[in-house]
């Protein structure tokens, strides 16, 4: 009742995706392509469980990218039909259960994955089977190398952290208290940023932790007041970052906080008490600028009636880089259709267009390197700061 | 030492969390032995409730809380009438209550993330003030979850003690065979305390809501938490179930007071086993078995 | 199609889990809710061993399993103490800890972020890391726990095991060594689960804490339940049935939105509905345990004929000393000496609360004494558990009973036989024959204790569809079932009618006259006068007085204090 069924809603995009998509390798001179009659793609998500509010926003994105390319034609005058499997909130016996269905039933060559333990747990099946991975979701240190054909078009949770450091060293500030996720996003960014700040002289003053969506923190942050940082660190994702904030402000503490994760449920929840929060993240505002971000911002508006959560865009994003691989594979003519063709395509070129603007390279490792920019908090809204280099 | 004063506010605020989410739950539990899981998304939907009418709705919060009490009886009155009593009728153990149950709870759970949205929810405009005393930093909202354990549990014993059908409640707790042959409907008691006990569960799950906001999983956590504290606080006993909230709100807190929180989520389980293993009856269950 | 038998190979690890699951809170009544901790153990120890110590098939199932079954034995221990609502939180609270403790112990089990890369199992050179490949493991697997399940419930052993969940003092009663059952039927539940681990570990090659919540112990737990308690073929059904369901509504299309929670409300309607409409599981336990063919085509012994072996009569046999138990500062029994002689029947008559029961207890090791000493022809017994003190020859019955209730009535005679070699688990698994051998014999047997009861022709009854008469009569039969020399009989004729008294009275003069030492307690002084040789008039935790029936009944002080 409270969410538009706007999925319903065909739309019609403007013709600018089309000028961002247009162009990919030139073609030589191949045999014939051999095409399919539909692309299928798939998807593993948070469909249901205590983290579904993740699948919702990662599916609007998909539906939307889909329903916009299949709009102008498909790709190459084929259509892409999507497959959304559920992980249960990031169940592996669950991400593997739907992953053999994909494949299987749904017939599909490239799969949007989240969660870390669903997608350690395919990516076996995708090297066996030649499945093209990518995953916008959070990235942890685990989850690099997991499988060839795994890409992630989100910057890792543990650069997001080191920028955040290297922030707080450059205020003069020594004492951080750290309050991280017990999963492997939380802990890999401890396990990166810990070094890291001792290396740049800094000490740590309390490293707490908490279960994602746990009820009660108020120990945590009583420890952390006690400890008497400069500033306090959030290793937290959506919406745990907001019931922090709240937290930390209730408690009386007046520290700076940073953080690698803002949303609109962030906001929601933590209210009035997020002013101030500065947080680094891949950098999503649609702007003038970048026609492109703000055709899809504007869709999204439309069919789901909020804004777009950079969630929404990392997967929106997802189906636009499989669509233009599918593309650059074409081109090579011959039996294309092949998780590991769009792969080798990728690797053979691994720049591609970003929603965010520009384009996003895709390193050896397969973690996408994004533009990271700096924000603050004011007035409940998110206003940009600056682009942030990570070293 | 600030911060154990700090830790011991915050466990007396979460244990009066607890207290009432034990004390509904245990008075169903305790009379009808039925361990209704789905308390817990009964008591998710109370929040949900209350926020629709204190939110959108911009009802006054006590009348959002009085909705919120009334849809979350009506469900523990329908659960008991078309699921949990037909299974007992058939001779099903309680085991198989419990499994109908889960399956209550699935269902429930997932309607809530259907009909309401799979985001969190917050009463939008609400602010509670923040206070101190000396270092302890305490909100509003804190101030009312326990000012209602302070003034819903003595209400309670009064009605179980002095009035008749709380009498009855009582009788029945004690021994339900026994109840039937004095001539006590134990079917109408039953509905009777499916009735009371998830109403007085959506006095946290509105608290809750206006401290942290509202989400479909919340009440997994919520029924679990309130088993356990009825357990340790000795099944049966009205005193057992608050002494056994706030004995958990207190372990949560003070426990981590030296030990890494990354254990914030077993330690109350530790207290809980040696709790059974040396004493069994529960703290306060010395007297019935 | 992968897919199928990817489906099928999830089919068989959760049969495996809700057989063995079904051995513990099905045949053995122990509602402990830890099985998917057991299952992470032997996923873990696999993965351990086979990452990290680069071992392969089958040390690490073989140590998955024996590591699992110690734990599982640990977990038992606590079981012997509490049971009922109370394992059940106990069980719970050890899952969440366990699950705790491997999310916590980063350097051994990788923490939250789990141990990828197991190597899959290998067959001649043929890695089996499809599941077209796995499947027939999978299945031999399934099949081979299924079998071990079915060995151990269907055997004395698991007849023993539904003996203590029907009723722990009843089975211990017939002499059954409680603690060794529990820690047998735990170990291997916990084993059996830790051979799905170790699957799931070689077959997903990734092993995550989220994969062995309390929600998948829950999920196991619906399976058993569902199939119905107490019958394998229904956990095997449940399995199927709640795996296989959830994939299949994967074919009902609906909006991407809300399509995996509508696909969850109607899997939890399902399973609402079946439970509303039919609680007992889709299939019920089999009431007689399989031994219900055996019975026709027996010769029984008529009127106990070479039941009953002579005991010489006139021989001091159980004697307590000075015996002494107080409870919470009230002394039940105090400074209580008593002696009996084989071939005799003692009446043991008192007011309420003059401490009789007790003092049953006392003398046959349901309660410790505080002080005295209680032996067996000159030996001491005190001390022994309650169990050894049957075995060494003195059995007792309860005033309520006890019956195995949802057992047949042999099974209830037959459970109750001493030294069944099929009561070591050992014995069960590697000398069958020798267990099938006795087991013949013992039906005769059986059926010959329901003969001297009258009640052979209710054999194959459940114990509770009998009448209230013919239940005291199958307590008398389980007690002679149990081949004691001293009888304790607990009330065993209050609340007959005069026709079944003239049937029962002759059986124990029977015993009687065959040297059996029996001692009853009893409130109607007309039974006494006619049955009893000696009578021991008990009040306040001590014996008053010792005489014959008739000397004790004319005593004008007993009388008041019998009837104040």
């Amino acid at each position: 009742m409270v969410k538009k069924s706007g999925w319903l809603v065909k739309f019609l995009a403007a013709g600018l995706a089309a000028a961002t998509l247009g162009l990919g390798l030139t073609a030589q001179a191949a045999e014939k392509p051999q095409d399919p009659k539909v692309f299928n793609i798939g998807a593993i998500l948070a469909m249901s469980g205590k983290a579904n509010w993740y699948g919702t926003v990662m599916s609007q994105g998909i539906l939307q990218a889909v329903d916009e390319i299949n709009a102008k034609g498909g790709v190459d005058g084929i259509k892409l039909k999507v497959s959304i499997g559920d992980n249960k909130s990031g169940s592996a016996q669950a991400g593997v259960d739907a992953m053999n269905r994909l494949i299987d039933i749904d017939h599909v060559q490239a799969v949007l994955t989240s969660f870390s333990p669903p997608t350690l747990a395919i990516a076996p099946i995708a090297d066996q089977k030649k499945i093209f991975l990518i995953n916008g979701g959070g990235v942890s240190q685990a989850l690099i190398g997991a499988s060839k054909y795994l890409f992630h078009n989100r910057s890792l949770a543990s650069d997001l952290g080191r920028a955040a450091a290297a922030y707080a060293q450059a205020q003069g500030w020594k004492k951080m208290a750290m309050l991280s996720w017990n999963t492997d996003a939380g802990e890999s960014v401890v396990n990166v940023v810990k070094p890291y700040w001792e290396k740049l002289g800094g000490t740590i003053t309390a490293s707490e932790t908490m279960a994602v969506g746990a009820a009660n923190i108020d120990t945590q942050i009583a420890k952390i007041k006690a400890s008497n940082p400069d500033f306090v660190a959030l290793w937290l994702f959506s919406p745990d970052p907001g019931l922090a904030m709240k937290r930390i402000r209730e408690l009386g503490m007046k520290q700076p906080v940073l953080g690698i994760e803002y949303t609109a449920d962030i906001q929601k929840i933590g209210g009035s008490y997020m002013e101030g929060y500065r947080y680094f993240s891949d950098y999503f505002t649609p702007s003038a600028a970048n026609p492109w971000s703000e055709a899809f911002y504007n869709g999204y508006m439309k069919r789901y009636g909020v804004a777009p959560e950079f969630y929404a865009a990392n997967y929106y994003e997802g189906v636009y880089v499989i669509a233009d691989l599918i593309r650059r594979a074409r081109a090579q003519g011959g039996d294309y259709w092949h998780g590991d063709k769009l792969a080798a395509a990728l690797r053979a070129n691994p720049a591609v267009d970003s929603v965010y603007g520009g384009k996003m390279v895709f390193q050896a490792n397969g973690v996408a390197k994004k533009r990271v920019a700096m924000f603050v908090v004011e007035n409940g809204k998110q206003k940009f700061i600056k682009y942030v280099d990570i070293k | 030492m600030s911060l154990f004063l700090q830790l011991f506010v915050n466990g007396l605020i979460g244990g009066a969390h607890y207290a009432l989410l034990a004390v509904g739950f245990g008075l169903i539990f305790a009379t009808t032995r039925i361990v209704h899981f789905a308390y817990g998304p009964i008591y998710t939907i109370a929040a949900y409730v209350a926020w629709v009418t204190a939110g959108p709705l911009h009802w006054p919060l006590p009348l959002a809380m009085l909705a919120a009490a009334m849809v979350a009886a009506l469900l523990g009155v329908f659960s008991y009438q078309f699921l949990y009593r037909p299974i007992e009728e058939r001779q099903g153990s309680t085991l198989v209550v419990l499994i109908a149950s889960l399956g209550l709870f699935i269902v429930l759970e997932n309607l809530t993330g259907i009909v309401f949205g799979t985001g969190g929810q917050t009463v939008a405009g609400f602010e509670g003030g923040i206070h101190f005393i000396g270092p302890v930093f305490f909100t509003t909202v804190n101030v009312w979850q326990i000012v209602s354990v302070l003034i819903l549990v003595p209400v309670l014993a009064v009605f179980l003690r002095r009035a008749r059908p709380g009498k009855a409640i009582l009788a029945m707790t004690d021994n339900a065979e026994m109840a039937r042959i004095v001539g006590i409907d134990t079917v109408k008691v039953s509905m009777l305390v499916f009735a009371l006990g998830s109403a007085i569960s959506a006095v946290p799950a509105t608290l809750i809501l206006l401290r942290d906001g509202a989400n479909p999983s919340m009440g997994f956590l919520a029924v679990f938490i309130a088993f356990v504290a009825v357990v340790v606080g000795g099944i049966g006993s009205l005193r057992g179930a608050v002494a056994g909230g706030f004995a958990l709100g207190m372990i949560e807190s003070l426990g981590l007071w030296q030990i890494p929180t990354e254990w914030q989520n077993s330690i109350s389980f530790v207290v809980l086993f040696l709790v059974v293993l040396l004493r069994p009856q529960g703290l306060f269950g010395a007297a019935r078995r | 199609m992968d897919y199928v038998l990817h489906i099928l190979v999830m089919v068989c690890l959760y049969s495996i889990l809700a057989t063995s699951f079904n051995l513990l809170i099905g045949f053995a009544g122990l509602f402990a809710l830890s099985q998917a901790a057991f299952y992470a153990f032997g996923a873990y120890a696999t993965a351990i061993l086979s990452v990290k110590l680069g071992l392969a098939f089958p040390l690490p199932l073989t140590a998955a399993i024996l590591f699992t079954a110690a734990v599982g034995i640990l977990v038992a221990l606590p079981a012997i103490r509490i049971s009922g609502d109370y394992l059940v939180i106990v069980t719970l609270a050890l899952q969440v800890i366990a699950l705790a403790v491997i999310v916590n112990w980063h350097g051994l089990t990788g923490g939250p972020d789990g141990i990828r890369g197991v190597a899959p199992l290998h067959f001649l050179g043929l890695p089996l890391d499809t599941p077209r490949r796995f499947l027939p493991v999978a299945a031999l697997a399934a099949a081979a726990g299924f079998l071990i399940a079915w060995r151990l419930a269907h055997s004395p052993f698991g007849r023993a095991l539904r003996a203590m969940r029907e009723n722990e003092a009843g089975a211990e009663a017939v002499g059954k060594n409680l603690l060794y059952m529990k820690v047998v039927v735990f170990a291997f539940s916990a084993g059996l689960a830790a051979v799905a681990g170790s699957l799931y570990a070689h077959y997903f090659t990734y092993v995550g804490a989220d994969g062995f919540t309390i929600e998948q112990t829950i999920y196991i737990l619906a399976m058993v339940i569902l199939g119905g308690t107490g019958n394998l073929w229904g956990s095997v059904a449940g399995a199927a049935i709640l795996v296989v369901l959830p994939d299949a509504l994967q074919f009902i299309h609906l909006p991407v939105e809300i399509a995996d929670k509508s696909r969850l409300v109607i899997y939890g309607v399902l399973l609402m509905a079946v439970l509303r409409f039919r609680p007992q599981g889709l299939l019920a336990a089999a009431a007689a345990g399989g031994t219900r063919g055996a019975l026709t085509p027996l010769a029984v012994t008529q009127g106990g004929a070479g039941l009953l072996d002579p005991i010489a009569p006139g021989e001091a046999t159980l004697s307590g000393a000075k015996l002494a138990r107080a409870f919470g500062g009230i002394r039940a029994v105090a400074d209580l000496s008593i002696a009996l002689t084989s071939g005799r029947i003692t009446g043991l008559i008192g007011p309420n609360g003059a401490g009789k029961t007790t003092a049953f207890n006392l003398l046959t090791g349901f309660l410790a004494p505080d002080e005295g000493e209680v032996t067996l022809r000159g030996r001491p017994i005190n001390g022994l558990k309650a169990h050894r003190i049957v075995g060494a020859g003195v059995a007792r019955s309860f005033q309520d009973l006890r019956l195995f209730a949802r057992m047949s009535v042999l099974e209830n005679v037959l459970v109750a036989l001493p030294r069944q070699s099929g009561d070591r688990i050992g014995q069960v698994f590697f000398r069958p024959f020798r267990v099938a051998r006795e087991e013949r014999a013992n039906i005769a047997r059986a059926m010959s204790v329901l003969a001297f009861v009258h009640l052979d022709g209710k054999a194959g009854e459940t114990a509770d569809s009998l009448s209230y008469a013919e239940e005291k009569l199958l307590s008398i039969a389980r007690l002679l079932a149990t081949g004691a020399e001293v009888l304790l009989f607990d009330e065993p004729l209050s609340g007959l009618d005069p026709t079944t008294l003239t049937e029962i009275l002759p059986i124990l003069r029977e015993l009687a006259r065959s040297g059996r030492t029996v001692c009853i307690i009893e409130h109607n002084l007309d039974v006494i006068k006619e049955l009893c040789d000696e009578v021991c008039f008990l009040d306040e935790g001590r014996i008053l007085a010792i005489g014959t029936p008739e000397r004790l009944m004319t005593d004008p002080e007993l009388a008041t204090r019998y009837f104040k």
